[in-house]
């Protein structure tokens, strides 16, 4: 018997080899190649996050100060995403829906549905596309700022690969290619109205505003050129810039310069006044990448038409006067006055002037295919207050993304981070594509 | 007589050596492998010491020297994806995050073996200058070294088959000859319009142990693109050139 177990298993040790390099047959079904008229796809999201709430916080009392929680807030989050196309010669219809979902004990539940884009194209030539519809144009070349992304919605820094929802636009793109030190010039003027429902959260109503963006490849180098006019936001004018300055060094910058620019500010009495002057915001950035794939990007962000330590720190004197207010009265006025203000502009991210972002990821360490841990740091240059997010990506299954991080929030009293709602955010991403 | 003779025969043995024009083979093994613009599908598929596999469809275009792009086709969470290299520029665009980002040749926009330069290959020739020739049994035996500091691969050694012309095997390696990786040319086939070339390329590196990329060629043939398709602009509308 035992011989017979031997017999069997050479018999397999031999054949086994054979068994394994039969399974090296790869194959490549054509039929995915096939170009289809119609195409439809879309992403589906899960997010439960923990926020750890710091109960001094001005944030925390603005939003809580009539339903006080406990030391933790646990959220729980969906999107969905779907988008389609169609395309038939010259012509072509894309649209990308987007479903925000959000639970909790202190939300209940919340539903957001909106198109992100959905705009038609008119292809006649490689050189000339014409876009008519909703779409986002995705201008400036830094990572978690673009002050040059004129017709833009702003990024979350906290998260810049988001999608972004688009405005109603109408726009061209005319490119020209040329041998010499000027390789490619495209030109992409845009048209966009702001008119009531059509884009009226962009700014003044009953505008129609024009901007346009001049690309240049010149001496391996993208530079951009960019306006905006119309009278919906101050004019502005704009340059980007993209290099690599070794293979595996790239240097980028963004300046913006802004005409009249205007913001509502409080005084130390709490008066609100109106300020009006040119403004300039820029950004200069790098991302480095050394031969064992740790990705470094590291940026310097300066916003000139934010609030300075003072302005910020006379609002968080608002909130903390109308949280005693409430305390002690019951009424809730001055910070409704307050939460306006922070759905205007001092509520939102990157509200002060000077920022240094930094975010390390390290490509599959340790041989671990499809793995990528990451750690981000944002800091307030003026008040010295930041972010610090550990993270953890994994792609190693098809359509599957998993992320996992934490972001913990450090300052002072009156700090831009120190008075933010939490302390610490920790969430969980999966993330299908189909 | 006798120097006359011992002349003849010098030059009888000599002549081979410089017979051989090492850029032109070079240039002969590129044009064997891709017509000099061309279209064509890819599969790359990284496989997994424990077997497991991860794949990807790309529809390739080329032109001229300098000019490469590649859009994914599938797996859903890259499809849209795009690479775009002029010369030593390579851009990755990704329709999420929107504007297309600098990237560079060692990089990998998908993971595993392979790596930007891989999946944007230009011609060997425009990139490196053969530095010897040597004949084998059965195959020449290329030594390539960068023509500058921006290319992936600072050196290369490419086998290549003496009748057909076209590589068996390259070996990848550092400035100091260390290993990166090989690359297998396998499965010559015919691909129509006259194109006759392996359709199979496998890799694995001392860098990944255990791990395994392979690339699978389809349908590939000439055709002539405009200039302005290979710009940054137009990247996100490579679909429309399939």
């Amino acid at each position: 018997m035992n011989s017979c177990c031997l017999a069997i298993l050479m018999i397999l040790s031999i054949l086994l080899p054979a068994m394994a390099r039969a399974e090296d047959s790869y194959t490549f079904d054509l039929s995915e190649t096939e170009k289809k008229a119609y195409h439809f796809g879309g992403y589906v999201e899960f997010k439960p996050v923990l926020y750890g709430l710091d109960r001094d916080a001005a944030f925390y009392k603005l939003r809580f100060y009539n339903d006080p929680q406990g030391r933790t807030l646990p959220e729980a989050n969906g999107r969905v995403q779907l988008e389609g196309s169609y395309e038939k010669d010259i012509y072509r219809f894309y649209a990308k829906t987007n479903t925000d979902l959000k639970y909790s004990d202190y939300t209940n539940g919340t539903e957001r549905s909106v198109f992100y884009e959905a705009y038609g194209s008119l292809k006649p030539s490689s050189s000339l596309k014409i876009d008519l519809g909703k779409k986002t144009m995705k201008w400036g070349k830094g990572y978690a700022w673009n002050p040059v992304a004129f017709v833009d919605r702003p990024k979350d820094p906290d998260d810049p690969e988001l999608s972004l929802e688009g405005f109603i636009v109408a726009t061209t793109d005319v490119i020209k290619s040329f041998d010499g030190p000027l390789k490619t010039f495209s030109f992409t003027p845009v048209l966009l109205p702001v008119y009531d429902h059509v884009n009226d959260s962009f700014g003044n109503n009953n505008k129609l505003n024009f901007a346009g963006r001049f690309y240049f490849l010149l001496y391996d180098t993208d530079i951009d050129l960019m306006f905006m006019t119309g009278g919906s936001r101050p004019d502005r004018y704009g340059a980007d810039f993209s290099r690599n300055i070794t293979t595996n060094f790239e240097l980028h910058g963004e300046y913006s310069y802004i005409r009249n620019s205007h913001k509502n500010v409080l005084d130390a009495s709490g008066n609100m006044g109106f300020l009006e002057a040119d403004a300039q915001s820029y950004l200069i950035g790098i991302r480095h990448l050394t031969t064992f794939d740790l990705t470094t990007i590291i940026e310097y962000y300066h916003n000139g038409t934010s609030f300075s330590v003072d302005e910020i720190k006379n609002y968080y004197t608002v909130i903390n006067r109308g949280y005693d207010q409430f305390q002690t009265t019951g009424s809730s006025a001055m910070l409704a006055s307050a939460q306006a203000m922070a759905d205007g502009s001092y509520g939102r991210s990157s509200a002060m002037e000077n920022y240094l972002y930094i975010r390390l990821s390290q490509k599959e360490p340790f041989g671990i295919l499809y793995f990528i841990p990451a750690l981000t740091g944002s800091m307030n240059l003026d008040d010295q207050s930041y972010t610090l997010t550990p993270e953890l990506l994994y792609t190693g299954i098809t359509n599957l993304e998993l992320r996992f991080r934490t972001a913990f929030i450090v300052g002072g009293k009156d700090t831009e981070f120190g008075e933010k709602q939490n302390d610490y955010r920790m969430e969980l991403r999966v993330g299908y594509y189909f | 007589m006798l120097r006359i003779i011992t002349l003849l025969l010098i030059l009888l043995f000599s002549t081979p050596l410089y017979a051989l024009d090492g850029t032109a083979l070079l240039k002969q093994v590129d044009r064997n492998l891709n017509p000099e613009s061309y279209e064509m599908y890819r599969k790359l598929i990284n496989v997994e010491p424990d077997g497991k596999k991860k794949e990807y469809t790309l529809f390739s275009l080329k032109k001229g020297l300098d000019k490469v792009a590649a859009l994914f086709l599938a797996p859903a969470s890259d499809k849209g994806r795009s690479t775009l290299r002029q010369g030593e520029n390579m851009w990755l665009y990704i329709p999420n995050v929107g504007k297309p980002i600098r990237i560079t040749s060692l990089q990998s926009v998908v993971g595993g073996v392979f790596n930007n330069a891989d999946i944007l290959a230009l011609d060997y020739a425009a990139e490196y200058n053969v530095e010897k020739v040597e004949e084998k049994a059965t195959d020449y035996l290329l030594t390539l070294k960068a023509k500058t500091k921006d290319v992936a691969y600072d050196r290369l050694k490419i086998w290549a088959d003496r009748d057909k012309k076209l590589p068996t095997r390259i070996e990848c390696l550092t400035e100091a000859g260390m290993l990166i990786k090989t690359l297998y040319f396998k499965d010559v086939k015919e691909f129509g319009g006259g194109i006759v070339r392996p359709s199979l390329i496998e890799t694995d590196s001392p860098l990944y142990k255990e791990y395994k990329s392979v690339m699978i060629y389809a349908k590939i043939r000439q055709r002539a693109f405009k200039d302005e398709v290979f710009t940054l602009t137009f990247m996100p509308n490579l679909e429309t050139m399939r």
